[in-house]
């Protein structure tokens, strides 16, 4: 569950910079309709629209990130590892794979000596 | 023990300069847009000519343009180094990843030797089947102080006894090959089972 979180966590940032992308470019298309002559107001309006949202939203979701950072974190580097389990399952794989090289050789030296009864 | 009262302190330092940033940088974005919106209204001529100001207008423009940029360019660098942060002490999340790696792992290793013991108990069962065929059969070349794999199956006490010899099959092998069974080399049978009495326990 909590990887699921973990990788929420991280999406949740991706969409953050999404957000910030979409905040320029919100701001940059209201400058560029307000530079012409007639201007729609109603893409004015969605624009805006747009930027507030998308500021709000950026500023909401990385002061939740900080304030669940500031209570998670701790001063101590983290010890854990998979090691062990990794190197025992790759140890199973080699006595797998040694099992598989050994009984190919023996399927060979029944096919050669079939080849030699037959001959 | 002052070491680890540092550490801590850090976080929290490194924490609420991430609040400090994040303020400044939304704060940043809003104030130079508010402003470009207010200078793009036009306005009366006051004591500054018309082109004047509107080539002061149109600097300020650039700057406070600029000034969003960076900022937006500010934020992206902050949602990074809380990536990083997160990465690095986000324990739970961490804990949580090692223990689901750990059980694949597992579970891998786990299958592959169930697979390995099922193959192996197929191949002693052909092994035995096919050691009962030949030393049954007239081209075993075996002497009474090697016991075969399908007799050793019978009779477990088999290995401890130098002199034992298969019961039901010695008598056809009598038959057949009782003058040779006592010249045989052990060393020439193939099916690996061989041992000199000196090397049985």
């Amino acid at each position: 569950m909590a990887t699921l979180h973990h990788e929420g966590r991280l999406r949740a940032l991706e969409e953050v910079e999404k957000e910030i992308a979409m905040i320029l470019q919100c701001a940059g298309n209201i400058v560029l309709e307000l530079s012409k002559d007639k201007h729609n107001a109603s893409l004015l309006d969605r624009q805006l629209l747009q930027f507030q949202s998308s500021v709000n939203r950026v500023e909401s979701e990385l002061s939740a990130q900080i304030r669940y950072l500031t209570q998670v974190a701790t001063g101590q580097p983290h010890e854990g590892s998979t090691y062990s389990a990794r190197k025992d399952c790759q140890m199973a794989l080699n006595r797998a794979e040694y099992a598989k090289v050994k009984l190919g050789e023996l399927g060979r030296t029944c096919e050669v000596m079939l080849e030699q009864q037959q001959s | 023990m002052a070491t680890q009262r540092v550490l801590p302190q850090s976080k929290e330092t490194l924490l609420q300069n991430y609040n400090k940033r994040l303020k400044d940088d939304i704060k940043s974005i809003l104030d130079n847009f508010t402003e470009i919106i207010k200078t793009a209204k036009v306005r009366e001529e006051t004591q500054v000519s018309r082109p004047t100001q509107a080539e002061q207008d149109h600097y300020e423009m650039h700057v406070r343009a600029a000034n969003i940029v960076r900022a937006g360019e500010s934020l992206m660098k902050l949602v990074s180094d809380l990536k990083q942060f997160l990465i690095l002490n986000d324990f739970p999340s961490v804990n949580d990843a090692i223990s689901l790696q750990n059980q694949q792992l597992r579970s891998l290793q786990d299958e592959c030797d169930k697979k390995l013991t099922s193959l192996r108990d197929e191949i002693a069962i052909d092994l035995y089947e096919l050691e009962e065929e030949y030393y049954s059969s007239s081209y075993s070349l075996w002497d009474n102080s090697d016991v075969p794999l399908c007799e050793a199956y019978r009779r477990p006490d088999s290995w401890m006894s130098p002199d034992s010899s298969c019961s039901s099959p010695s008598e056809d092998r009598e038959d057949t090959d009782g003058p040779l069974a006592p010249e045989t080399n052990p060393q020439h049978h193939l099916n690996g089972h061989s041992t000199t009495t000196t090397e049985k326990p």
